[in-house]
């Protein structure tokens, strides 16, 4: 974890919202139309995997579906945007 | 006949390996605080007032729009849109960054009339 020494240190970097945001809620948007909302365990260094104690993946209105889940590994692959204190389309 | 291109820019050895981390091909300080657009794979679009970013490419927006796009939808970026605030958008996904302002629509250049 050492600092990296970016062109611009005052700035925030985007690991450091994540890890401010473990313990906290926090809304994942993948590539594809799935959605997922929920506590944020951990992740690692690539973002590569997160834990969550996830409260349900949505899937986009078309069919929506919820479906709550106790606690998962998402595979950050397809993870597009992080939502720090998001609660999805619909709470 | 193999080209090889020689020359080699840039890839001299330096005293310090300190030096040798990778540079970023795009310098996004100069679009710090400002209004950028990105586009995902997969689709998605999304602006927000870059407020960080690591050579990596994941960027922190904030005040971020996510447009998304329906098969319907094509380029109407009216459509399903919403606020997300404050994001952090993972660089394995970003395939464009533009500035806001710095982009227009214009009418297809490639419809060819077809005289019937």
């Amino acid at each position: 974890m050492a600092a990296n020494a970016t062109t611009n240190p005052s700035q925030l970097l985007p690991l450091e919202l994540v890890d401010k945001c473990i313990g906290s809620r926090i809304h994942i948007v993948m590539k594809s139309d799935k959605e997922i909302v929920g506590t944020l365990l951990g992740f690692d260094d690539f973002v590569s995997i997160l834990w969550w104690k996830c409260l349900r993946p949505e899937i986009t209105p078309e069919g929506r579906r919820i479906t709550k889940l106790d606690q998962i590994l998402l595979n950050g692959n397809n993870i597009t945007m992080l939502v720090p204190g998001g609660e999805g389309p619909e709470v | 006949a193999s080209g090889g291109g020689g020359g080699g820019g840039g890839a001299g050895k330096m005293a310090d390996k300190e030096k040798k981390k990778k540079e970023s091909i795009l310098d996004l300080s100069k679009y710090i605080d400002k209004t950028i657009r990105v586009k995902f794979q997969g689709g998605r679009e999304a602006s927000g007032v870059l407020k960080g970013f690591d050579p990596l490419l994941n960027l922190v927006l904030d005040g971020t729009i996510e447009y998304m796009r329906d098969p319907d939808d094509q380029y109407k970026l009216t459509e399903d849109t919403r606020q997300l605030g404050l994001v952090v958008c993972r660089g394995t996904s970003v395939v464009l960054i533009c500035p806001q302002d710095g982009m227009e629509a214009i009418p297809n250049p490639f419809i060819q009339q077809q005289d019937g």
